[in-house]
């Protein structure tokens, strides 16, 4: 028997070796599989049924009652579940040995004891085994003190479970296995096939190809960092972008604009807010062709429903044509950030002191304040207006210290510029006032003076009529009157307080006359202005004369008498000009709202063009001492602007713009007519059509 | 806290004690109150003056203010005491005073022009000085006993010339600025009788300035009188030399053949024993608080302190605005209160060194401050008259108005204490305004 087993076992291994080595060409895992273990199990049956045989017939009476007590308590515990008849004790599984001395060996179902069966001699159960022929199949049962005779068939079942079977001859274990899954059919991914041999082993392949590598690299055959080669010419001349460009052969890739991503406005059922009212869409052919929506959007029950888009063809041939046409040049485009352009402007907190806040208001005329001015020492202030007055006022209090009635609209005035000659010259139609304020009281000498000069003028005037101005005694106020034969505009004096200068635009050669105070005496020095003159303003150290004209500003040597610079601000129609108190800045404001800046010692052109008025430019102003001028509009606004000029002749001047005052009322169309800065403090005064002065402080 | 949990809803409640240092008629027991959190100083009020009104069922209602750490309280306690930061677990401490507030108006005293200067030194009587050039004397705040006339223009300062040995006989001197240049010194008797105001001119005049004279003030002796003036300068007149007995008599003989004789070439003229000069701009208000510093403040935006004996300036500060009006007073007579051409009050104090920054600002006026004064014995109050019309009562205390008046209708010039308990203030419309009955 063992030398066949062996044989079979040897086979069986040389079988499986032979199956491994060719796995790859196995079609069928599991049939393999099935087929060695139906063979190994075969062989094994075969063995285990020789040797069961074997052992029956050699010791088949030689089972005593202990043995069978195991095998009866073993098939009790199997068949439990089967065929199961409950026990007649019922203690449990308790140590027998407790009830040893005792009359009973447990209860019954009923709890009765059950008392113990008085036990035969050995002798004479000996005897009756050896009568009774059955004796070899009766076990005494402990437990239930009984004894109990197995069957024909428990006897079978007994034998069988010693050979190592199954207890009934009918159950094969070895069924042929039907596999009740369909593999085929139903693709399913996995596979419960065994990993396969071959991947647990190192690839030959893998292995005569490292091989090969190694062979070469020793051979020098395989070289790893090869020295790069240097191009042997290059382009001398070529910045890097052109080579880049030249790199590129064909057509360069333009790419198309990116449009906007549908909203829901553009769904062929959009939502009813989005769909806009008749009345919108009648408001849309109102709006210019480019401002008018492009799309419309529309409801649809359906998306059947929508029709096909009508600029289809029109489109496609316009970008067609964008294709065509479009020139494939490359421009570079630089991007800055527009922040970075703009100009540095210092805070307006360290500009400060400016005009901020209205505080005073004088109020008092009755009709458009047209001209101010305010006294050198700052502690007075004059006004014309249109309804025929000056009135003299308080700086401080704003109380209205006197009246003068010049009968016409005044025009303009200005104070003399020297404390000690408190006069105001006013124009007022073809009239032009000096008045004797009367408020030098201590210098009442000096005021006598000038009244005596005028009656001089009087009694001399009569034979000086030559010129085209007559000096004349004011009829009501002390003063002297000048009767020029057109209206007359303006008012200026030089700082010297002897000349001054007036201006009738329609007065052609004679529209520009510099008088002098103490001679009584008028000349007309200059003679061609191209354009009607506007304003005339002596230089405030030098003697240069500026008269601007409604085109330009023409700048006269007074000393030699010759035109020595002609500003072109380009504005349509100048209006006021003002010059800084270095005497190398002008400002010239202009009817269209606009205001230039000129540095004299730069060019003829504006250094700067300053932002807009919305309306007319009535005046400009600079500051005497605080780097500061204004200017005022009929917009009911002033501005007001920082403007500093430096000494140093390479630095330009600093322009900024500080504050909007506003708070005069217009009135029919005009605004505020004049603006003067406080001659010593950082305030400004304005004069508005609203025939309100209002004094604005820091 | 046993109230705390009571009240679960919007009232907490906060303990408090009230302290006071006011006479036992109105003190009130020291036990801890707890009263509800959202009391304003009306609620305070009241609680307190039930507490007294308890104790003596003949007591007064009358108005307290509450003042927590020298702090007095002007919203509901319990914002005060978020915005101070202090605990409302504590029992906190409150002082009472009396409220300081004007409750009277009198009846205007009316001018024929604007009224530019008031003087309520002296308890008897107001000194009024007027842009018609007239200087007035009211007496009791009601009755024009004097008019001083002489001045060619408005009259823009007015002072009383304080003299100890004089004030007894009831006779006063008073000295005014005005427009037209000069100063002039006036003698009267406040205890004549007259039915009609009495004329009376100027006994001496002062002239050296060379522009309007905007402020004057006495030397606390009385012996001196300082200008400021548009003329960017100050003056120092003396004016006691002149008045031996006999001179004056003479000058009154005189004065009354000149009033006959229609003209006043009799009267004495008098020169300036020392002119300050330092400011660049008009100097806009001088004070005189002590004999030997003059401060004067200008519109070239400095306030300085002057030296008498010297002439030199001592002290300076720039503060940025043109200023119209300047006292010194408060806390040890050093504080240098300003107002200008904002309106913004400030409170200076010079003692401090290095800094120009002020202590305190008022800012509750909306225009010009043209006058600012101290009150003469307390350090807490001031007043200031502004272009809006409003005169306002400051406590130092609080940066909130204890009071305004809105009496004019017009522009106020000016403004001062009278008779400790009363503002005077007068005005672009012509009025005095009188506001008495304040316990400070």
């Amino acid at each position: 028997m063992p030398a066949t087993m062996a044989k079979s076992r040897a086979a069986f291994k040389k079988k499986a070796d032979h199956v491994e080595q060719e796995g790859p060409e196995e079609p069928s895992e599991n049939g393999f599989v099935r087929e060695s273990g139906d063979q190994e199990e075969e062989s094994e049956r075969s063995d285990v049924v020789g040797s069961s045989e074997d052992e029956g017939s050699s010791g088949e009476g030689e089972i005593d009652g202990e043995d069978d007590e195991e095998i009866h308590q073993s098939a009790e515990e199997s068949d439990s579940s089967e065929d199961e008849v409950a026990p007649r004790n019922t203690i449990g599984e308790v140590p027998l040995e407790w009830y040893k001395d005792e009359e009973h060996i447990g209860y019954d179902i009923t709890g009765k004891k059950i008392r113990k069966q008085a036990r035969k001699d050995k002798i004479d159960s000996f005897l009756a085994g050896v009568d009774d022929s059955k004796n070899w199949r009766k076990i005494y049962d402990e437990y239930n003190d009984e004894e109990v005779e197995l069957t024909k068939e428990e006897i079978r079942i007994i034998r069988r479970l010693l050979k190592g079977r199954t207890p009934h001859a009918e159950v094969d274990p070895y069924a042929p296995y039907v596999d009740w899954f369909d593999w085929e059919d139903k693709g399913h991914p996995l596979s419960n096939a065994p990993e396969p041999k071959r991947r647990f082993i190192p690839s030959k392949w893998e292995q005569k190809k490292v091989v090969q590598y190694v062979r070469a690299i020793r051979k020098g055959l395989i070289k790893f960092d090869k020295p790069k080669e240097e191009p042997r010419f290059y382009l001398l001349w070529g910045d890097d972008s052109s080579v880049a460009e030249n790199k590129r052969h064909g057509l360069s890739y333009i790419p198309a604009p990116k449009p906007k991503l549908a909203g829901h406005e553009e769904s062929y059922n959009p939502s009813i807010e989005y769909i806009p009212t008749q009345e919108e869409i009648n408001s849309y052919q109102l709006m210019y062709e480019e401002d008018r929506p492009k799309f419309i959007p529309r409801r649809y029950e359906s998306l059947r429903n929508v029709p096909a888009y009508e600029n289809a063809l029109k489109e496609g041939f316009d970008r067609c044509l964008d294709l065509y046409l479009c020139p494939r040049t490359r421009k570079k485009r630089i991007n800055i950030d527009p922040e970075s352009l703009k100009p540095k402007l210092p805070s307006k907190k360290d500009l400060k002191p400016y005009p901020l806040r209205c505080y005073l208001e004088y109020r008092g005329h009755s009709g458009p304040v047209n001209s101010i001015s305010i006294e050198v020492s700052g502690q007075w202030i004059a006004s014309g207006s249109t309804d025929g007055t000056v009135r003299l006022w308080e700086v401080e209090t704003g109380r209205c210290l006197r009246v003068w009635d010049v009968g016409e609209a005044v025009q303009h005035l200005a104070w003399n510029p020297l404390p000690e000659l408190p006069i105001l010259a006013v124009s007022a139609g073809h009239k032009v006032h000096l008045l004797n304020t009367g408020l030098g009281d201590a210098e009442e000498k000096m005021r006598i003076k000038e009244l005596l000069h005028v009656e001089e003028v009087l009694t001399d005037d009569a034979g000086n009529s030559v010129s085209a101005v007559s000096w004349i005694k004011h009829e009501k106020h002390d003063g002297i009157t000048l009767e020029h034969l057109k209206t007359v505009s303006t008012v200026e004096w030089h700082r010297k307080g002897d000349y001054f200068t007036t201006i009738m635009p329609s007065g052609d050669s004679r529209a520009v006359s510099i008088h002098q105070l103490s001679k009584k005496h008028t000349a007309n020095p200059i003679k061609k202005l191209r354009a009607p003159a506007v304003s005339a303003v002596f230089h405030p150290t030098r003697p240069f004369f500026f008269v601007s004209t409604k085109k330009n500003v023409r700048v006269y040597d007074l000393s030699k008498n010759k035109l020595i610079k002609k500003l072109e601000p380009g504005l349509r129609e100048v209006s006021s000009i003002a010059i800084h108190p270095g005497g190398d800045n002008v400002i010239v404001g202009s009817k269209e709202g606009k205001m230039c800046w000129f540095d004299m010692d730069l060019s003829s052109q504006p250094y700067k063009r300053l932002p807009a008025h919305p309306k007319d430019m009535t005046n400009v102003a600079f500051h005497r001492s605080y780097p500061l001028f204004a200017s005022c509009s009929d917009d009911c606004t002033a501005y007001v602007f920082h403007g500093m000029v430096y000494s140093d002749l390479n630095q330009n001047p600093l322009i900024v713009p500080l504050e909007i005052l506003r708070g005069h009322t217009s009135s029919n169309g005009r605004g505020v007519l004049d603006c003067k800065f406080h001659p010593r403090q950082p305030w400004l005064f304005t004069a508005g059509a609203d025939s309100v002065i209002k004094l604005y402080c820091h | 806290m046993d109230a705390n949990g009571g009240s679960a809803e919007a009232s907490r409640q906060i303990r408090v004690r009230f302290t006071t240092k006011l006479p036992p008629p109105l003190r009130v027991p020291t036990t801890s109150l707890a009263v509800p959190s959202n009391l304003t100083r009306m609620g305070l009020s009241e609680i307190v003056n039930h507490v007294l009104r308890n104790m003596d069922s003949e007591f007064q209602f009358q108005p307290f203010d509450f003042l927590v750490d020298g702090e007095l309280i002007r919203m509901p306690l319990e914002q005060f005491l978020l915005a101070k930061s202090i605990s409302a677990e504590k029992v906190l401490e409150i002082e009472y005073i009396r409220a300081v507030a004007p409750r009277k108006q009198e009846d205007p005293c009316l001018h024929d022009d604007w009224v530019s200067a008031v003087d309520g030194s002296n308890p008897s009587f107001i000194l009024t000085g007027c842009y018609d050039g007239l200087a007035r004397i009211w007496k009791g705040g009601s009755v024009c006993t004097h008019i001083f006339e002489g001045h060619s223009d408005a009259i823009t300062s007015a002072n009383v010339i304080n003299r100890k040995g004089v004030e007894s006989g009831n006779s006063f001197n008073a000295a005014t600025g005005s427009k037209d240049r000069s100063l002039r010194l006036w003698k009267f008797d406040a205890a004549e009788h007259v039915e009609h105001p009495l004329r009376i001119g100027a006994y001496k005049i002062l002239k050296g300035h060379t522009a309007a004279v905007q402020s004057i003030s006495s030397s606390p002796s009385g012996d001196m009188v300082c200008s400021g003036s548009w003329d960017c300068s100050i003056k120092v007149w003396n004016v006691k030399d002149s008045e031996a007995e006999g001179d004056t008599v003479s000058i009154k003989k005189r004065k009354l053949h000149s009033d006959a004789a229609e003209h006043e070439e009799s009267q004495l003229e008098g020169t300036s024993t020392s002119t300050l000069v330092g400011h660049t701009q008009c100097v806009s208000s001088v004070v005189w608080p002590e004999v030997q510093t003059i401060y004067s403040a200008s519109w070239d935006h400095s306030v300085r302190q002057w030296d008498v004996q010297t002439g030199n300036e001592t002290w300076n500060m720039v503060c940025g605005k043109a200023l119209n009006c300047l006292d010194v007073g408060g806390e040890s007579s050093a504080l240098v209160v300003a107002g200008g051409s904002d309106p913004v009050l400030r409170i200076w104090d010079p003692r401090k060194p290095g800094t120009l920054a002020p202590i305190f600002q008022f800012s509750s006026h909306s225009s010009w401050i043209t006058a600012c004064k101290w009150h003469v014995r307390s350090w807490l109050h001031l007043l200031s008259a502004s272009y809006d019309g409003k005169v306002m009562l400051w406590d130092l205390r609080t940066a909130w108005p204890l009071a305004t008046i809105d009496s004019h209708k017009d522009k106020v010039l000016t403004a001062d204490w009278w008779k400790d308990g009363s503002m005077i203030s007068g005005g672009a419309d012509s009025k005095l305004c009188i506001c008495s009955g304040m316990a400070i």
